[in-house]
C-alpha cells in the first residue's frame, strides 16, 4: 500500500509539519491533473491494491549529445560545459585543483520542485540548504522572482558547472516533468494498425519529448508497454528521481583501490540518492583526475556521468478496464 | 586414458566428444590435443588457476546446468565475497522485432544470457554464456589468476561432464590459434559483438527485449537472470571491454617481459587486418525513419574512428541521410528479416548495421603506443593504407607480409624495423602498391605527416557528404554495406543466427570505398 501522504524525494527528514503538507499537497496535484486527463494513470497515494515496482533506468550522460557521434571529447566537454545540456534529470559539477586536475564531481537528482515548496512554506529551510550546499550565504531574493512568489530555479548559485550545485535546474529537468511524461505515455499509439512498442518511435509518435534523450524514451516505453499489457501505472513515493549506481568497473585506479569506495552519497536514503560525489578522500595521494578509465584519465565529469545511472521507479496494478485503444500520431 | 581421437577443427568438434562420464573435466585443445583425455587433480591444479577451476571441479563437484555451477560458486565462498556479485544480460537476434512468444514457433528463437561473477575493477572472473539456467550447453570463461588469461570450459551432452577448451594464449599461437573455441575468439577474449550504442539485439535503455519473449509459464520468465536483468551499457562498459583491457595488458606485459615470443605479425594483423569485427549500426530506430526521423550512421563504417584517433588524427563530421532516402533504400534492394518461415519486410530494428573495426584490435593498438611498442606516426601509416575501407582491406592485409617475424624480445619501439621491411619491399612492387603507398606515408617524416594524413581525411569526409545528399549516392552505400554484411557471413561469429542482419535482393559483390567515396569492385 502507498501511503496516504506524498513522502519528500529520498526520504529526507528535514522539512517541517509544514513544508510536509505542502510537499503532499503539491505532488498530489501533480498526479491528480494528470489521472483526470489519463484514465490508465493513477495517484498512487492510498492505494490499497496490489502494485508491482518497475525500476527505469539510464545514463546519466545525454543522450542527445552521443547521438551526434561527435568525439567522446567534444561530447564531454559540451556536457561539462553547459547545465543546460545535461537533460537526463541528472546534472553535474565539476572541481578542480590550480593544476586543472579534477579533484570532485557532484551528481544530483534533486528536483528543483522540492526548493520551490520550501520557498512557500520554510525559506530558513531553503537558505540552510543552499548555504550547505553551495557554501554561500545566499539573500532570499537571489531565489525569487516576479513579487516573490516563483522560484529561481538557475540563479548565480546554482547555474555553475564547475563549483557548488543545489539541485537540477535544466528546463526538462524537474519532477512534475517527469510525471507528465508518464501520464502522456499511457496512450497506446499505432501507425498503419501497427501498435507501436519502442522508444523512439513512441516519442515520436505521442510527441513525448526527443527521441534522442536517454530518459524520455526509455520512461515513455517502460510505461507504455505495462499499459499495453493491461495494467494502469503510476509513479512510486517517494516520487522522485535517483542515483541509482555509479558502474566503476575498468576505473584504473594508481593504488589499486577500488574507485566504488570513492562514490559517496550525500541525500537521499539508502536506495534514494539524490546527490552524489566522487572524490578521493584526502589519505589517498592522488585525486580524481590521477584515475583512468578505458585507459583515460578522468579529465571531464562527463566521463563519470557516462557510468552514472538514473533511475524512476514506476508503479503498475491490474486495471479494471481492457486496455485503451490504440490512437494515431500526435500530428507534429 | 585419452578418448576417442577427433579430426575437426573448429568449435564443433567438442560435439563428437564422446563418453567421459558425468564427473570428468577432458582437457582437448583442438590443434595441440588429438583426442580429449580426462584431467586428473593434479593436472587441474598445475594447469588451471580460475575459480570454476579450483572452487568447483577441483573439489570433485561437476555441476550440469549454469544454475548449479552459480550455485556451486556460492557455495564454496563467503559470504560478500566478490564472485558472488552478479550481473545478466540478454541478448537475442529476433529479440527486437516486436515478436510476440506464441508466434515464433517458426523462428530459431535466439534468446541467450550472458551472466558476469565478479566485482573486481578490471572486469569479471567468471562469465557464462546459456540459453537457459537449467539446462542446455553452457558455456564459461574463467579467468586464470596464475597463468593468465581467460580458461575457456563447456559442457559436454550425452552423459554429461566439462571439457576444458584452452585458455586465452592458445588463441594466439599456431597450433591452436584459430582452432576449436578461437575460431570465434581469435584473440582469446570475450564477445561482444554489439559492442556500441545502441546495442543492436541487446537489451538495454535503448531497446528493451520485453517479458513477452517467453511465452507465459517459461521458467526463464520469472528466472533472476532475466527479472533482474542488465542492459548492454552495462555489459559493454562493466564487463566486456575491461575483460578484453585486462587480458590484452596480460599479454602485452608478457611480450615486454620477454616471457612471450613478440610475434610481430601477429601484432601487426591487429592493425591491419580485421581478426574479427565488432557491429555498428544508427542510433535510429529503423521504424523512427517511417516517422520523419533523419537516420544518422555510424562513423565507424567510413573510416576506424577509434584507431585515428588513438593516433590523434581528425574523426568524421556525424553522417545521416534524410528518412525518405533511407526508406527508398529498403525498398529499391528488398531489405527484409528471414529466419525459416519467418519473413518481415524492412530492416533491423536499429537502421543499417554493419561491421567496424573490432574494439579488441583497437585496444591492442592503443596499448601497444601506450607502451611505446609502436609509435603513433608508424600506426598512422598502416591505418592510412586503404583507410576509406576500415574493415576487411586487402591492401592493408598485404603489408602484414612483410613483417618479419623475429625472435627478438625487448621493450624497444619496432617500428622502425617494421616500417624498414615494408619499403625494402616496396622498391619491387608496382607503383599503385600498398606498400609503395606505406612508404611513401611513412616519408614524410615526423613533422609533416599529420597535417597531410589530417588534409586527406578532410578531404575524404567532405566527399562523403556530397555522397549522402542523393538517392544514388546512398545507394552505392547500403550496396558496399551489404558486401561487408556477406564479409561476415562467412565468418564463425556472423554465421550462427540468420537474423543478425538483413537480407536484400543484392548479388554477392565485393566492394570497396574509394578515397572520392564512390563505391567500386574490388580489384583481384
Amino acid at each position: 500500500m502507498t501511503p496516504d501522504r506524498f513522502t519528500p524525494p529520498g526520504n529526507l527528514d528535514e522539512m517541517s509539519e509544514e513544508s510536509l503538507a505542502a510537499w503532499d499537497d503539491q505532488i498530489r496535484g501533480f498526479f491528480d491533473a494528470e489521472a483526470d486527463d489519463f484514465p490508465n494513470f493513477y495517484n498512487p497515494a492510498g492505494t490499497s491494491e496490489p502494485q508491482e515496482m518497475h525500476r527505469v533506468t539510464w545514463p546519466a550522460a545525454p543522450g542527445r549529445l552521443l547521438s551526434t557521434r561527435m568525439s567522446a571529447e567534444q561530447r564531454w566537454a559540451i556536457a561539462d560545459g553547459d547545465r543546460k545540456e545535461q537533460d537526463e534529470y541528472c546534472e553535474w559539477s565539476v572541481l578542480r585543483d590550480a593544476d586543472g586536475k579534477i579533484t570532485r564531481v557532484t551528481f544530483t537528482t534533486e528536483v528543483p520542485d522540492y526548493f520551490d515548496v520550501l520557498l512557500g512554506s520554510d525559506q530558513d529551510l531553503l537558505l540552510e540548504l543552499y548555504g550547505q550546499m553551495s557554501g554561500e550565504v545566499i539573500p532570499i531574493d537571489a531565489l525569487r522572482k516576479h513579487e516573490g512568489n516563483v522560484f529561481v530555479r538557475d540563479s548565480e548559485f546554482n547555474n555553475r558547472t564547475d563549483g557548488p550545485i543545489v539541485h537540477l535546474t535544466q528546463l526538462s529537468n524537474n519532477l512534475r516533468a517527469a510525471i507528465i511524461l508518464a501520464a502522456q505515455a499511457t496512450t497506446l499509439r499505432e501507425v498503419d494498425g501497427a501498435l507501436l512498442t519502442h522508444p523512439q518511435t513512441l516519442v515520436l509518435c505521442g510527441s513525448l519529448g526527443d527521441e534522442r534523450r536517454h530518459s524520455d524514451p526509455q520512461i515513455g516505453a517502460a510505461l507504455n508497454g505495462l499499459v499495453a499489457r493491461g495494467l494502469d501505472v503510476s509513479l512510486a513515493d517517494p516520487a522522485g528521481l535517483y542515483l541509482d549506481r555509479i558502474v566503476t568497473t575498468g576505473f584504473e585506479t594508481p593504488d589499486g583501490t577500488d574507485a566504488q569506495e570513492f562514490w559517496r552519497v550525500e541525500r537521499g536514503d539508502a536506495g534514494h540518492a539524490v546527490r552524489a560525489i566522487f572524490e578521493v578522500p584526502p589519505e589517498f595521494s592522488y585525486s580524481v583526475g590521477d584515475i583512468k578509465i578505458g585507459g583515460r584519465p578522468i579529465d571531464f565529469g562527463a566521463q563519470l556521468a557516462d557510468r552514472v545511472q538514473v533511475r524512476i521507479d514506476a508503479l503498475s496494478r491490474t486495471s479494471s478496464t481492457p486496455p485503451p485503444e490504440p490512437q494515431p500520431c500526435v500530428p507534429s | 586414458m585419452a578418448l576417442q581421437e577427433i579430426s575437426d577443427v573448429s568449435c564443433r568438434a567438442f560435439e563428437e566428444i564422446q563418453g567421459p562420464g558425468a564427473d570428468a573435466l577432458v582437457r582437448f585443445i583442438v590443434g595441440e590435443d588429438t583426442a580429449p583425455r580426462p584431467m586428473t587433480p593434479e593436472e587441474m591444479s598445475q594447469e588451471l588457476g580460475d575459480p570454476f577451476a579450483t572452487l568447483v571441479l577441483a573439489t570433485g563437484n561437476f555441476p550440469v546446468t549454469a544454475d548449479e555451477v552459480l550455485l556451486a560458486i556460492d557455495r564454496a565462498t563467503p559470504e560478500g565475497d566478490s564472485l558472488r556479485f552478479e550481473q545478466s544480460f540478454v541478448v537475442g537476434e529476433d529479440s527486437q522485432l516486436g515478436i510476440q512468444s506464441g508466434e515464433i514457433d517458426s523462428t530459431n528463437r535466439s534468446i541467450r544470457f550472458l551472466v558476469a561473477r565478479g566485482s573486481a575493477p578490471h572486469g569479471p572472473e567468471l562469465v557464462i554464456s546459456a540459453s537457459h539456467p537449467g539446462g542446455g550447453l553452457v558455456e564459461l570463461m574463467a579467468w586464470d589468476v596464475t597463468h593468465g588469461g581467460f580458461n575457456y570450459y563447456r559442457t559436454l551432452g550425452g552423459a554429461g561432464g566439462w571439457v576444458w577448451a584452452g585458455n586465452s594464449r592458445h588463441a594466439l599461437t599456431p597450433p591452436t590459434k584459430g582452432k576449436g573455441p578461437f575460431e570465434s575468439h581469435p584473440s582469446g577474449n570475450l564477445i561482444m559483438k554489439e559492442l556500441k550504442l545502441p546495442w543492436v539485439h541487446w537489451h538495454s535503455f535503448e531497446a528493451q527485449i520485453s517479458d513477452e519473449v517467453f511465452e507465459a509459464g517459461d521458467a526463464r520468465r520469472e528466472h533472476r537472470w532475466f527479472t533482474g536483468r542488465d542492459g548492454a551499457d552495462i555489459c559493454e562498459e562493466g564487463v566486456v571491454k575491461p575483460s578484453i583491457r585486462r587480458w590484452t595488458h596480460v599479454r602485452l606485459e608478457s611480450i615486454l617481459a620477454g616471457t612471450q615470443p613478440l610475434g610481430r605479425p601477429r601484432l601487426i594483423e591487429h592493425i591491419a587486418m580485421s581478426p574479427t569485427i565488432n557491429l555498428a549500426s544508427s542510433g535510429t530506430e529503423s521504424a523512427a525513419a517511417k516517422l520523419g526521423a533523419n537516420v544518422d550512421l555510424p562513423p565507424s563504417f567510413f573510416v576506424d574512428i577509434e584507431g585515428l584517433q588513438a593516433v590523434g588524427l581528425p574523426p568524421p563530421p556525424p553522417f545521416s541521410i534524410p528518412s525518405d532516402i533511407y526508406l527508398a533504400s529498403l525498398e529499391t534492394f528488398g531489405f527484409r528479416l528471414t529466419d525459416g518461415d519467418f519473413t518481415q519486410r524492412g530492416d533491423t530494428h536499429f537502421a543499417f548495421v554493419v561491421p567496424e573495426r573490432a574494439f579488441e584490435d583497437n585496444e591492442v593498438l592503443r596499448q601497444a603506443i601506450e607502451r611505446g611498442i609502436l609509435s603513433r606516426r608508424f600506426v598512422a601509416a598502416i591505418l592510412m593504407v586503404d583507410f576509406p575501407n576500415p574493415v576487411f582491406s586487402s591492401r592493408r592485409a598485404q603489408l602484414v607480409s612483410h613483417v618479419q617475424d623475429v625472435s627478438e624480445i625487448g621493450s624497444r619501439d619496432i617500428s622502425e624495423d617494421v616500417a624498414a621491411s615494408i619499403v625494402a619491399a616496396s622498391e619491387q612492387s608496382p607503383s599503385d602498391s600498398p606498400e609503395r603507398d606505406f612508404a611513401q606515408r611513412w616519408a614524410l617524416g615526423d613533422d609533416a605527416w599529420e597535417g597531410a594524413f589530417a588534409g586527406e581525411l578532410s578531404d575524404y569526409y567532405a566527399a562523403i557528404q556530397s555522397q549522402l545528399v542523393s538517392q544514388d549516392g546512398f545507394n552505392e552505400i547500403v550496396r558496399l554495406a551489404e558486401s561487408r554484411r556477406n564479409a561476415v557471413r562467412e565468418m564463425p561469429i556472423g554465421n550462427e543466427f540468420r537474423l543478425l542482419f538483413p537480407e536484400t535482393n543484392l548479388e554477392s559483390e565485393n566492394l570497396v570505398m574509394k578515397t572520392d567515396a564512390s563505391v567500386a569492385e574490388a580489384s583481384v
